[in-house]
């Protein structure tokens, strides 16, 4: 099967800034793992973007403190409500075209094909929330690290999400 | 979706797919690739048995990269930073 190109949409001049910071191997010394427990039809299924979304009622992801320090996104997280639409959901990342997201939230956090999966028994259940992060975390995601992905994973495990799919934008 | 970069922080299991930034499982309205994105994704955890894992999905994008827009009006600060010091 043929490999997926990386680049194919990335334009040049992007493609050359971030294939030279790309090694081609894990910098990671180990990959966290976690066993699969039970069958996908079993499972109780969340949605992670990185698209910035945010519920319309509650604070959007901050797009000024990164107009001020290009260098810097902003490092925190939101909850999603399950019944969450394009409606309801506000879009904040200065780095793509936001656009398809507001017509169609199913682009990036595809909600309604998830509860569909759910009605025909292809999954076990939809989690009661979603979440988003802001894909973009300039020199620094430490604070994404430590402390936002340690609180999302901790309100996954509370809301006991089996599996959670995690879609970079 | 640029993969190396999934790869490269260590990421267990990945879906890798080659459609544009901002639409990972397919376009405004497109249920169909929508639903089959999503299948397939799931079909992950099924299929990793090992830390790394790594699958390309078969999916094409329905339009040429120079018809195919994804960048926002106004060039991300940090692009506007790259270009101003050029």
């Amino acid at each position: 099967m043929r490999q997926v190109d990386p680049w194919r949409f990335t334009g040049g001049f992007l493609s050359k800034i971030l294939s030279a910071r790309i090694p081609d191997e894990p910098s990671h010394p180990e990959i966290p793992w976690t066993e699969v427990g039970k069958p996908v039809a079993e499972s109780k299924v969340a949605l992670l973007s990185t698209a910035g979304l945010s519920m319309r009622d509650d604070a959007p992801f901050d797009m000024e403190m990164e107009r001020e320090k290009p260098t810097q996104g902003d490092p925190s997280w939101r909850r999603l409500r399950a019944d969450a639409t394009s409606a309801t959901i506000e879009a904040n990342h200065l780095h793509i075209d936001t656009g398809y997201i507001e017509r169609d939230l199913n682009v990036a956090l595809p909600v309604d094909r998830l509860r569909e999966l759910a009605a025909e028994g292809a999954i076990g259940a939809v989690a009661d929330s979603h979440y988003s992060i802001m894909g973009y975390q300039g020199n620094d995601s430490s604070t994404l690290e430590n402390q936002s992905a340690p609180e999302i994973a901790a309100a996954m495990r509370s809301e006991e999400v089996d599996l959670a799919l995690l879609a970079p934008v | 979706m640029i993969w190396p970069f999934q790869r490269m922080i260590g990421m267990p299991r990945v879906a890798a797919i080659e459609h544009p930034f901002g639409r990972p499982y397919g376009d405004v309205g497109d249920i169909t690739t929508q639903r089959e994105v999503l299948l397939a994704a799931l079909a992950v955890f099924g299929k990793a048995r090992e830390p790394g894992y790594l699958e390309h999905l078969p999916f094409e994008w329905h339009e040429d990269p120079d018809q195919t827009k994804w960048h926002p009006a106004e060039p991300s600060p940090i692009i506007a930073l790259i270009t101003k010091r050029k």
